[in-house]
């Protein structure tokens, strides 16, 4: 037998062995699906609605930068905030930041003028330690109160102003026991 | 291959830093959000009150823009000399002209009695001056709105934001002036005091 002919016959027995092993694929199989589900992600989030200001006689003041102060004025600034907080094991600290008593434009009133630390409140008052969870998710009033104090003399601090734009509130998610901090 | 212990420790301080920072690096990682107040600015109002002769052109603020208190001359009516046993009449309208945006009350006050001057001719002894509040320049000529008040009274008045209010004056020349005194002058001063209320 020639060498042609020995080839085709190895090819030939290849192919057989080939067509043997296709016959374990009609063998028992099965297939099932996991059903894991879907994952789903938490929130958090921080909404902070239009405040308003009054002053002590309870009037809204409709535009702030259109109201001028005058010693013995107390004006109250009060704002909801929208917490939003999801996820099974989401903790959060809502927290004031930015400037408030003796802020910017203390020094242009003289010291005639002071804006009180920004309280968060929802029932009772919200800490900056206080720990959130879902279940605090919701409305929380914030309230800040500038006076022009009595006591000022003279002409003090006319025309003077006071900035609260730095005041701001940040929602800051714990975290949980077990993370993994990465 | 071997390594020194320099080159060991190194190695152990790098990867000491790189543990650390991952550590702090995923407490930054975990949500956050933060939102402004937009509390604005608060601008306190100016203290303006506006001062009116009788003339009414004759107008300043009590406080000019330097800071320092305003002097108005007030016009007498009648005007020119004042005969003994006679008067003359002056007054000076205020105004509560302030921006503030709640109310603002302010009482204004003769701060003292009328000082005279007369450059030592004795003038001055011979003039009384009344003063007394009242609603408009207009009333100020009539001898009527005087007769009640004592020459020492230094009257007040409250003045509502936007609104005015009038100090009148009577400056009457004795009659038993000397007739010496004759073409003499005298000034007078009031100073009015303006507060907040």
């Amino acid at each position: 037998m020639n060498k042609m002919g020995k080839g085709a016959i190895a090819t030939g027995v290849g192919v057989l062995l080939l067509v043997g092993g296709g016959g374990t694929l009609a063998t028992w199989n099965q297939a099932q699906n996991a059903s894991m589900g879907s994952v789903v992600s938490g929130d958090l989030n921080l909404v902070a609605s239009n405040g308003k200001w009054t002053n002590a006689a309870g009037t809204a003041i409709a535009d702030i930068s259109a109201y001028r102060v005058v010693p013995g004025d107390v004006l109250t600034y009060t704002q909801d905030v929208n917490v939003t907080l999801t996820g099974d094991l989401m903790t959060a600290k809502l927290t004031v930041t930015g400037v408030g008593a003796d802020g910017t434009g203390s020094a242009a009133f003289g010291g005639a003028a002071t804006a009180s630390a920004t309280t968060l409140t929802k029932g009772t008052q919200v800490l900056p330690d206080a720990i959130l969870k879902p279940s605090d998710s919701g409305v929380v009033k914030a309230s800040t109160t500038f006076t022009f104090k009595s006591s000022a003399t003279g002409r003090t601090a006319t025309n003077a102003s006071y900035s609260l734009g730095n005041i701001g509130y940040a929602l800051v998610q714990q975290a949980p026991a077990s993370a993994n901090n990465s | 291959m071997r390594s020194s212990p320099m080159l060991k420790a190194a190695g152990l301080v790098l990867a000491a830093v790189l543990l650390g920072l991952l550590a702090v690096q995923g407490s930054y990682a975990l949500w956050n959000t933060a939102v402004s107040a937009n509390a604005g600015t608060i601008q306190a109002a100016d203290f303006r009150v506006s001062l009116t002769d009788t003339s009414v052109n004759n107008t300043t603020d009590m406080t000019l823009p330097d800071g320092t208190a305003a002097a108005i001359a007030l016009t007498t009516t009648p005007a020119g000399t004042v005969l003994p046993g006679q008067a003359t009449y002056a007054g000076v309208r205020l105004g509560n002209v302030t921006n503030a945006g709640g109310d603002f009350t302010i009482q204004a006050a003769l701060g003292s009695t009328p000082g005279k001057t007369d450059a030592g001719s004795g003038l001055a002894g011979y003039l009384t001056v009344k003063a007394v509040a009242a609603a408009a320049l207009d009333q100020c000529s009539s001898a009527a709105l005087y007769a009640s008040a004592p020459p020492a009274d230094l009257p007040a008045m409250t003045i509502a934001k936007g609104a005015t209010g009038v100090f009148c004056f009577q400056v009457a020349l004795n009659a038993a002036t000397p007739a010496a005194l004759a073409g003499s002058t005298a000034a007078i001063t009031l100073p009015i005091v303006v507060t907040q209320q």
